[in-house]
């Protein structure tokens, strides 16, 4: 009876993960939080394409927590799986983490967030600074558009300011538009990525400076909030400009709505398909030769940088001309055609 | 000290939260360029609606001598419970219904009622199982929130039904209609608690339970009520957070209670239960907006707003303090 029980059991669990049993053994995902579509969304991609490659794939959440993240690496460096995806709660505070793992022989690949103060095997990024280059490119765009020169003034929403990633964008968006002196940039913080905070930000600053060009939010889920205050102060779409980074559907929706102007992607698909295509060589601890790749149809350049081997794959501006391009990840078409691995 | 000047300085103190909000104001008026304007003062009214609602239940445990730590995450489940059927992008559903002005009193429903199942189980295994309250609570803050995220998948609901989005877009005199509803919510619990039967009981719960059960009180009943009210306020405040922001995320919410612990104790209602009234509560969340809304217009570095934030609270905290011990020496 008890066997009978057992075997129920473990048809049951083979029901539960079809993706049970992968022959090339199992990699472990450290997300840093699931609260926001662009992590949950790389979940559902890195599994996919490392399936696609012959990996297991288990994720553990972080809940932002950089002390909870430092137990799960300890926890899995205890399990020696094959190699462990990171995207760190917090770059620094991980590093030491990053070494135990690699000090045990398990490969270490960064994703989404670069660390660069320890050795990694892979990094996968979009480049945290160069979405704030994007999106300082746009922000000249749009204010010579709406004003005939680059002048106006900018309300930078930013995420939680105890969070490198949205400092990081701040950084590379402050950094280009410091070349324009004529546009004053407003910054206040949306404090835990909360999303009314980011309204309640926006309707205090619309009476505080009503001649308010553009919006930047750092996360699209804080432009809709932000959208949300501009039409109960009773704007039009258009008439403050709305932009915002990170790709996630809800933007791309907002811009078919014609409140949002631009959306900073970042190119979620491309980055899990390039931890996927090197993933053998990573595992197997070959070197990872620099040069120009094709990941999903867009050119990435990897480069040997100090911290090791990156990827950069370039995040593109999102307006009311390409929006329905299904590369983007906003649109939740994932690609059909399976990646190779790099041989 | 003269009966005369006795009793001003009780006016004072009883309404010293009151003042408090009113020298802010006027601090901040003569400091901060753009701070004095209607508008600036409607929005501290308007950005106070949620917490001020989600303050009312919290408080009502708190006055009963008992602690809800789940509102904030009962809210969140609201919130997203409304947006996810009645929310048309994202992983909304897009239910439409007809006439159109259904919408509002069902998704209104459909939240109460989430928040209303939470509180009667908060309340069922603290007064029936006799677990400690803030275990209970603090459970509750964890596995509601926990399920927001597996219900969304981490993902959001955008672009809530227009006819809820009406609320928070149409004004008379100046404010949001959902700004109503808080003060209208404000006015209703202070009339209740002054005024009527159950919210003595309340007081008296909080004040001493043994005496209040040996006086014939139904605790039970009334702690029950309580925590269901606490439950359902907190769920009308995640409706109203859903509107305000045409939709739901999973963090939505975040650190609220924390505010709202705030606003309650810096409104004058003691941890200890047994004291404290709405209006001052009121009082408090309209102190909290109006500092958060000086922080955002003083352009400080991002890194400092909370310092700045709690360092204020804790002033604020303790003025409220140096009330009571005045209050002592003259008794």
């Amino acid at each position: 009876m008890l066997q009978w029980g057992m075997v129920l059991l473990a048809g049951a669990a083979g029901m539960v993960n079809p993706a049970y049993s992968q022959e090339k053994g199992t990699v472990y995902y450290m997300v840093p939080t699931l609260l926001d579509e662009f992590q949950t969304g790389s979940v559902s991609a890195l599994e996919m394409f490392l399936e696609q490659v012959g990996y297991e794939m288990t994720t553990l959440n972080a809940d932002n927590k950089t002390d909870l993240q430092q137990s799960q690496m300890n926890d899995v460096i205890t399990l020696a799986p094959k190699a462990i995806i990171l995207a760190a709660v917090d770059f620094n505070a991980l590093a030491p983490s990053v070494e135990a793992a690699r000090a045990a022989g398990i490969p270490v690949i960064e994703f989404d967030r670069q660390i660069s103060s320890t050795m990694s095997d892979f990094t996968s990024v979009a480049g945290t600074v160069e979405i704030g280059y994007v999106a300082a490119e746009q922000v000249e765009r749009l204010l010579t558009e709406k004003n005939g020169a680059v002048k106006g003034k900018v309300l930078q929403v930013l995420g939680d300011p105890g969070d490198p990633y949205t400092l990081d964008i701040q950084k590379g968006f402050e950094e280009k538009m410091a070349a324009f002196p004529e546009v004053t940039i407003i910054s206040q913080p949306a404090t835990m990525w909360e999303a009314s905070n980011a309204g309640t930000i926006v309707s205090d600053q619309l009476l505080a400076n009503p001649d308010i060009d553009i919006v930047f939010s750092h996360a699209a889920h804080l432009s809709v909030a932000a959208v949300a205050s501009l039409e109960a102060a009773g704007k039009q779409p258009g008439d403050v400009y709305v932009m915002s980074s990170n790709g996630a559907p809800v933007a791309l929706q907002m811009i078919r709505d014609g409140w949002m102007q631009v959306e900073v992607e970042q190119p979620l698909y491309a980055q899990a398909a390039a931890v996927a295509m090197f993933m053998d060589k990573i595992v197997a601890k070959q070197p990872i030769e620099p040069g120009e790749y094709d990941v999903l149809g867009l050119k990435s350049v990897v480069t040997n940088e100090a911290w090791g081997p990156t990827i950069k794959i370039p995040g593109a501006a999102i307006t009311a001309d390409n929006v329905d391009d299904a590369a983007f990840w906003g649109n939740l078409q994932p690609p059909t055609e399976a990646v190779t691995p790099v041989p | 000290m003269t009966p005369q000047s006795r009793r001003a300085l009780e006016l004072v103190l009883d309404n010293l939260v009151w003042f408090m909000l009113l020298a802010v104001l006027a601090i901040f008026s003569a400091t901060i360029p753009n701070y004095f304007q209607p508008g600036i003062f409607a929005n501290i009214i308007e950005q106070s609606t949620v917490l001020g609602v989600m303050s009312i239940g919290l408080a009502l445990v708190i006055i009963a001598g008992h602690m809800d730590l789940s509102v904030e995450s009962v809210a969140a489940l609201s919130a997203m419970a409304a947006s996810m059927v009645f929310a048309s992008s994202g992983i909304g559903l897009g239910v439409e219904l007809t006439p159109g002005w259904l919408v509002v009193p069902a998704s209104l429903a459909l939240s109460l009622a989430v928040g209303a199942a939470v509180g009667l189980l908060n309340g069922y295994l603290v007064i029936k199982i006799k677990m400690n309250a803030f275990i209970v609570t603090l459970s509750s803050f964890i596995w509601v929130r926990g399920l927001v995220v597996a219900l969304s998948g981490g993902r959001s609901a955008q672009n809530l039904a227009d006819e809820l989005r009406w609320l928070a877009i149409q004004r008379f005199l100046g404010l949001p209609l959902t700004a109503y509803i808080a003060i209208a919510c404000f006015v209703g619990f202070s009339f209740m608690m002054a005024k009527t039967r159950y919210g003595r009981h309340l007081l008296m719960i909080g004040g001493n339970e043994a005496a209040a059960f040996r006086a014939g009180i139904k605790v039970d009943k009334v702690l029950m009520v309580a925590f269901l009210l606490s439950g359902t306020v907190a769920a009308l405040a995640g409706w109203l957070l859903a509107i305000r922001t045409s939709g739901a995320t999973a963090n939505l919410g975040t650190g609220m209670l924390f505010n709202a612990f705030a606003a309650v104790v810096i409104g004058g209602v003691s941890l200890k239960g047994g004291v404290g009234a709405l209006p001052g509560v009121y009082a408090g969340v309209l102190l909290l907006s109006a500092i958060n809304t000086a922080i955002n217009l003083m352009g400080l570095p991002a890194h400092f707003t909370q310092v700045i934030h709690g360092l204020l609270v804790l002033a604020a905290v303790l003025l409220d303090t140096l009330k009571q011990s005045i209050r002592k020496k003259l008794a």
